[in-house]
């Protein structure tokens, strides 16, 4: 098994000084890590994008939180610490599989991509006509098709803000990167994921043609 | 489109991600009250985050958790035998 990197804790926010810290205790374990099961197998479903992958992703992130339980310091963040787990051992398992570089760049996309490009040269109300048959046509397979085919540097801070909603400095602990990388891969990743879902949309005719905003 | 325009989306995913010092958030606010276009695209973005989110979440297979539990008692034991 490849060893991961387990930190004692996430989130210490000035925390320290005369508190004394507690180490959680593994009989506990069972009681205060499994109610994240369901959110950690959806990450793990976005990441691995097989069921397959996704339970054993699940299973070795529990196992590996389990043996390293005794080393999280009780009261941080435990739900930001698996969620650590769960991203370290997932690359080492991608990256050993596929030998991609894991630093893929995206092209440029224009802010508000989708929204500018809803409706332009009609009325206000057949604009908010068309957001609304994008916003409710827009099916499952395609959501979750415009996050998997992300690089993996940009879907797991997308993946992290959108699914979990953790906060870009919980982002930053988890994927450990610097804050400012957290923020420009998040909006240049839900950009470029704007960008096929309006492909998407205009494929399935839920807009006009030619609809941009000026 | 003017420079508060420009400002307010440059800040737009901060402020929906609530991740913006109050002052700078109530600023936002400000021009949004004032700026139909902008209100108009910062509510497109916050309920496109709503309708990513929901079809994001994954059903979770009823086995696994009971797969887990029996890896952690195995483990116990283990660490109990060792």
């Amino acid at each position: 098994m490849v060893s991961v990197h387990v930190p004692a804790s996430i989130g210490l926010r000035g925390s320290g000084g005369y508190r004394a810290r507690f180490m959680a205790d593994q009989a506990n374990f069972e009681r205060d890590a499994l109610q994240y099961s369901r959110q950690l197998y959806s990450a793990a479903m976005r990441m691995a994008r097989n069921a397959a992958d996704a339970e054993d992703l699940v299973q070795e992130t529990f196992l590996k939180a389990y043996r390293a339980y005794d080393t999280f310091t009780e009261g941080t963040n435990l739900k930001a610490w698996l969620y650590r787990i769960l991203t370290n051992t997932y690359i080492n398992k991608y990256r050993k599989d596929t030998r991609r570089p894991s630093e893929v760049d995206l092209g440029d996309v224009e802010d508000l991509y989708l929204y500018r490009r809803i409706g332009s040269e009609e009325s206000a109300d057949a604009a908010r006509t068309t957001e609304e048959r994008v916003l409710d046509g827009l099916v499952e397979s395609e959501i979750k098709e415009a996050v998997e085919s992300l690089p993996e540097n940009f879907r797991l801070p997308v993946l992290l803000a959108d699914l979990e909603g953790f906060s870009y400095k919980e982002i930053a602990e988890i994927l450990d990167i610097p804050i400012g990388t957290v923020m420009s891969r998040l909006h240049r990743g839900r950009k470029a994921m704007q960008k096929r879902l309006w492909e998407f949309a205009s494929q399935r005719g839920l807009v006009p043609e030619d609809a941009e905003r000026p | 489109m003017s420079e508060n325009c420009s400002e307010a989306i440059e800040q737009l995913y901060q402020y929906l991600d609530a991740e913006l010092d109050e002052l700078t958030a109530s600023r936002v606010r400000v021009h949004l009250e004032d700026c139909s276009g902008c209100l108009d695209s910062f509510d497109f973005e916050r309920r496109l985050k709503v309708v990513i989110r929901t079809h994001l979440e994954e059903e979770m297979p009823e086995p696994l958790v009971d797969k887990v539990r029996e890896l952690i008692r195995n483990e116990r034991q283990e660490q109990g035998a060792g």
